[in-house]
């Protein structure tokens, strides 16, 4: 399968802060990607990188196979929502359609009526005016009329009310299914993310931590507990993503291909919000001893 | 992208259309009348040395509005480039930033560069459009003041405008273009350096002022080779100063034989060419009216040194300033393009 | 044409909740054979989920046999589930009744009829398997 983003060492620096470092990722087409981690991560520089908006400092990242925003062809490929989804104020919905329209040559604009007719957004109406919610709802439609290959949203759903929320993500994948679109989506909550991703990228302290499908990720993580012991006597082919201990009881998340066969430990699954916190304490923990976390200028 | 660039920029286009609107229709209901006073003096048809009487006559006479039109015109003119730099240059991409509209923009399918070359293009074309069309409006209702200053009449403040003269000179001719289009350009890179608007504009209109005062006093006088002659102590001359020290300090605002030329510098040189600035053998208490003052030094081979620049040049001035200042707009608009497209942050 | 929804807390992977509750439909009479299943595009707009999932749900019911995909009009009901298994409900239930009031009589509360329920239940289909 073709990978939509392919990331080879890549890195981006500000000053003396490296908001990106060392990210490695190939992303295969056909699924939603959820990028989940803490504010100041490296989310939205990562997303930058794809679309084009910034240059690396090291590395080299191809989306569709191109580098980013490197001619019309290349942007009319993907789309891009940025968070809290601006749109110009000054413009009426019906403009802002006619903006899409004008720039770019793939514009479907019976779609885009069609979705702005359904989600009961009046035409005429100035987009400065809109709520959060509709604010979304007209820049999903933007990305999505311009019938892109690869979708990229940075945080679109985090400051929306519940409701806006769902209906947005409704919209995405209606339009997921129905174009066959690939998806990149990040959130710092991932119970945004848990019932429409099937794969996951976690990025904390500037680094991926875990990446992969998420059936794969549930398969291949489980909690142990049993009595206390050093994680350093596992097997090799168990890597610990986080322990913690009491006097006598160890509690271990672990990633492996293998089975559990030592009868000392209850095994149990784990769900994806465990996994994502697991991998984020750890790496919050190591990047408190490192050095202090840089929030990302916008 | 040009649907857009109209749309983005419509509410001052508008302005500037109903601001030359009325500009035009002031002047066009007071030109014809002053064309009228001009044909009355009787200008056309005079002769020789009675032009000068007849056209201080024609400029002192002109009272009531047309005195402050013209000096409302000149205003409209000379700061047209600002609000064109602050109001349409600062805001266009800092407004983008500001609102982060620029995520929006940039990924259309639309490269930047050629977003950014239709957003300075249009409103860019039309900022020459309104400037030019503003100083050519003023031009044609001022005309009869031109020619009669021109005829070499003397009267009034409006008499001291030469062509020369700063304020008539960035109002005049092509030099109000090279204002228009450096205004705008130096307002887009603010905004594309500084990211936030009224910061932008704050620096433009700082930048812009401090170009239009340096050009008119340092740079222009120097763009072509001044001349150097010397001329006879005469009516033109005006001598300040006195006094028991007996320091004068000549200077002239006329060159006798050279109507309109530029005068740069003047000051009194002795028989040999050097400069003096005293002169005790023209203090004795006799000496008491400015024309016996002017008789002595006169008579002692006193002369007045005179750098000007020959009114034949006007027009190279003219070429040569708009020139630098279209360079500067197109290096500002290159550069601004530059640093859009360069992805650092 | 049913409807589905999904319980987010009951740790059952959404694609086998959309499972169950075809399977139930079709127990109960609900789906009978040639009805046609939501398209893959509605139910994932309706209920904001993958596609994939409620794809990666259709093929395995019709690997099961119980549906079949016609490929540009949709998902249609093969097989049933009904039939025998309904006309065994009845007695099954009576059976059921008894047991539950044997295991109050001898002072089960509820928490451990179901626990009893669910290991004897986990354990016997290890067995089978084995």
């Amino acid at each position: 399968m073709t990978a939509v983003v392919e990331a080879r060492g890549l890195g981006k620096q500000y000053h003396r802060n490296w908001a990106l470092a060392d990210c490695t990722l190939s992303i295969p087409a056909g699924h939603v990607v959820g990028l989940v981690g803490p504010n100041g991560a490296g989310k939205t520089t990562l997303l930058n990188l794809a679309t084009g908006m910034l240059a690396p400092t090291t590395g080299a990242i191809e989306v569709l196979g191109a580098r980013p925003a490197s001619g019309p062809a290349q942007l009319a490929r993907v789309g891009y929502l940025a968070q809290d989804a601006p749109v110009y104020a000054g413009l009426s919905v019906a403009d802002h359609l006619r903006l899409g329209a004008h720039l770019n040559p793939g514009w479907d604009g019976g779609l885009a009526r069609g979705r702005i007719e359904r989600l009961g957004l009046d035409p005429g109406q100035k987009a400065g005016s809109l709520s959060g919610g509709q604010r979304a709802q007209l820049a999903l439609t933007l990305t999505i009329a311009k019938r892109p290959e690869l979708l990229i949203l940075d945080e679109p759903v985090s400051s929306l009310d519940p409701l806006a929320r769902r209906e947005f993500l409704q919209e995405l994948m209606e339009a997921v299914a129905d174009q066959d679109l690939s998806v990149v989506l990040s959130s710092h909550l991932i119970s945004d993310l848990e019932r429409v991703c099937d794969y996951l990228i976690v990025l904390v302290g500037s680094r991926v931590q875990v990446a992969g499908p998420v059936e794969e990720l549930l398969a291949t993580h489980h909690l142990l507990s049993g009595p206390r012991r050093d994680p350093a006597t596992l097997p090799g082919g168990q890597h610990v993503v986080s322990a913690s201990h009491t006097d006598v009881q160890t509690t271990l998340l672990v990633r492996t291909k293998d089975p559990i066969l030592d009868p000392a430990w209850t095994v149990s699954e784990v769900g994806l919000e465990d996994l994502v916190l697991a991998y984020m304490s750890q790496a919050a923990a190591g990047g408190r001893r490192r050095n202090h976390l840089q929030e990302v200028p916008r | 992208m040009i649907w857009l660039t109209w749309r983005q920029f419509r509410l001052q286009a508008i302005t500037a259309a109903a601001a030359l609107a009325a500009f035009a229709i002031l002047l066009a209901v007071t030109g014809p009348h002053l064309a009228s006073l001009y044909s009355a003096a009787g200008i056309g048809t005079c002769h020789g040395g009675s032009c000068g009487q007849l056209a201080s006559a024609f400029l002192s006479q002109l009272a009531g509005p047309y005195p402050t039109l013209y000096l409302l015109g000149v205003a409209v003119i000379i700061l047209a480039p600002v609000v064109i730099g602050i109001f349409w240059g600062a805001p266009l991409i800092a407004h983008e930033f500001e609102a982060r509209t620029h995520y929006l923009a940039w990924n259309q399918s639309v490269t930047r560069t050629r977003w950014l070359a239709v957003k300075l293009a249009l409103p860019g074309l039309a900022a020459l459009a309104v400037t030019e069309g503003l100083s050519l409006m003023q031009a044609w209702w001022a005309a009869p003041i031109g020619r009669a200053v021109g005829l070499g009449g003397t009267a009034g403040g409006i008499a001291r405008a030469s062509r020369f003269y700063p304020l008539v000179f960035a109002t005049h001719g092509i030099t109000p273009l090279g204002y228009a289009a450096f205004a705008f350009a130096l307002g887009v890179t603010a905004g594309v350096l500084i990211r936030r608007t009224v910061p932008a504009m704050a620096v433009t209109l700082a930048i812009f002022a401090a170009v239009q005062l340096a050009m008119p006093l340092w740079i222009r006088p120097h763009l072509f080779p001044p001349v150097r002659t010397t001329t006879a102590i005469g009516s033109d001359i005006s001598i300040a100063g006195g006094g028991p020290t007996a320091n004068y300090t000549l200077t002239t605002f006329t060159l006798p034989g050279h109507p309109g030329a530029w005068i740069l510098s003047s000051g009194a040189v002795n028989a040999t060419g050097n400069p003096v600035s005293s002169f005790p053998f023209c203090t004795q208490a006799g000496l008491r009216s400015l024309s016996s003052t002017m008789t002595c030094l006169a008579s002692h081979g006193i002369r007045v040194a005179v750098t000007y620049q020959p009114a034949g040049r006007y027009w190279a001035f003219e070429w040569t300033e708009t020139a630098i200042f279209l360079a500067l707009a197109l290096a500002l608009a290159g550069y601004g393009c530059w640093r859009l497209a360069r992805r650092r942050s | 044409m049913i409807q589905f929804h999904l319980d987010g807390r009951s740790g059952v992977a959404p694609y086998m909740q959309l499972i169950h509750q075809v399977r139930q439909a079709l127990r109960l009479g609900l789906l009978r054979e040639g009805d046609q299943l939501p398209k893959v595009k509605d139910v994932a707009a309706g209920l904001a989920i993958n596609p994939n999932t409620v794809l990666k749900a259709y093929r395995e019911l019709e690997y099961e046999g119980l549906v079949a995909a016609r490929p540009g009009v949709g998902t249609f009901v093969t097989g049933t589930l009904s039939g025998a298994s309904l006309a065994a409900h009845g007695p099954l239930r009576r059976d059921l009744r008894q047991w539950l009031s044997r295991a109050r009589q001898a002072g089960l509360d509820d928490e451990s009829i179901e626990a009893l329920f669910a290991s004897t239940f986990r354990s016997a289909a290890e067995e089978d398997i084995a």
